[in-house]
């Protein structure tokens, strides 16, 4: 069990991303109504860019 | 009794003196805290059905969010030092109550809290035993951006400043609190966001959270501590003349008293500094500015 625990606060900022920003920045998206290209969701869009940022955090230690 | 004839006086009958003054102000029943801690925790938590089930503009509800959890750290505070009620007397368990209940929005176990909160007092700016000592910085700005880099995942201070000093104390078990409290903020966070409600959980709790972290960083612990390069009684902290007032820095403008007597309420610091304040030149204290 504190392995696991451990395991996913190792893995936090990328957790974070996917599990919070990635829908946060969806939500946005469809709120302001912007047109994506290639058909993209903003769901998609928010889960690329959520997944991205959260590596970049990840690796980084930091988000800002 | 003017400055000057405190000036006179031995240390022995300075601090006969000084604890005289706090007398006066001890023992007082904190009514206005508790009342805050109820108000300020109620208001909170009826923002989410008032901005999920009747429309309530977010914009208002962000606002009063980072109002309400700004405003949660203190009377926590007073019950980290028992201020409310002693252990064994009558209204302990409103003690225990005020001081969970209130930093609930901060994600901040009481009792991870009070401990850590105790070491700061025992050893204020030390560089490595004082958990809160990571808050200080060159100038306001600094305190700020100190303030945001300190919540960084992997930087090695504040909640995981507070985690090294529960193992430096042989409180490892209440590290958990912090763990478990963690686990749900996230977990309620994530759930709200993939029910669709990312930009609510984001207004109400998770960004006025981070807005609060850094106000009651900057006011608790930087502004009454600046410099922050002394550790004795009379030197680790200050008095302080704040942009916002006496109400904007909650009460902080008079900290000083608190670290020299951590029992007097919030709501009589002022009033005791006002009695105290010649003592506290005659020992030299930064007051020069109050």
């Amino acid at each position: 069990m504190f392995q696991l625990v451990k395991s996913i606060f190792m893995v936090g900022p990328l957790l974070f991303g996917l599990g919070f920003l990635a829908p946060l920045m969806a939500q946005i998206l469809r709120a302001v109504d912007v047109t994506l290209p290639w058909g993209l969701t903003p769901l998609a869009v928010g889960l690329f860019l959520g997944c991205a940022y959260g590596l970049v955090a990840q690796f980084r230690g930091r988000w800002i | 009794m003017s400055a000057r004839d405190f000036s006179q006086m031995s240390n022995t009958e300075l601090l006969r003196a000084e604890r005289e003054i706090a007398r006066q102000h001890l023992d007082r029943f904190p009514w206005f805290s508790v009342a805050w801690a109820f108000v300020n925790f109620g208001t909170w938590l009826v923002l989410w059905p008032l901005v999920f089930f009747t429309g309530f503009p977010l914009w208002a509800a962000f606002l009063i969010a980072t109002l309400n959890i700004s405003l949660s750290y203190l009377p926590s505070h007073e019950a980290q030092h028992d201020i409310i009620a002693r252990p064994g007397s009558r209204l302990r368990w409103l003690n225990e109550l005020v001081g969970h209940m209130s930093i609930i929005p901060m994600v901040l176990p009481f009792r991870a809290a009070r401990l850590t909160h105790l070491e700061h007092h025992k050893n204020c700016n030390h560089d490595e035993l004082d958990p809160d000592v990571s808050t200080r910085a060159r100038g306001p700005l600094h305190a700020v951006w100190r303030s945001i880099q300190n919540r960084q995942p992997r930087a090695d201070a504040a909640y995981n400043a507070y985690a090294a000093c529960l193992q430096r104390i042989g409180r490892t078990d209440v590290i958990l609190d912090s763990v478990i409290y963690q686990i749900v903020f996230y977990t309620i966070l994530i759930a709200l966001a993939w029910s669709g409600y990312a930009i609510e959980a984001a207004l109400i709790w998770w960004l006025p959270r981070h807005i609060a972290l850094t106000y009651i960083q900057y006011y608790l612990s930087w502004a009454p501590h600046h410099p922050g390069d002394m550790t004795e009684r009379y030197g680790n902290t200050r008095s302080f003349r704040a942009i916002l007032g006496n109400i904007g820095s909650m009460g902080m403008q008079y900290h000083i008293v608190h670290h020299l007597h951590p029992r007097i309420p919030l709501m009589r610091t002022g009033p005791a500094y006002w009695d105290m304040k010649p003592i506290l030149e005659a020992r030299g204290c930064d007051v020069k500015d109050l």
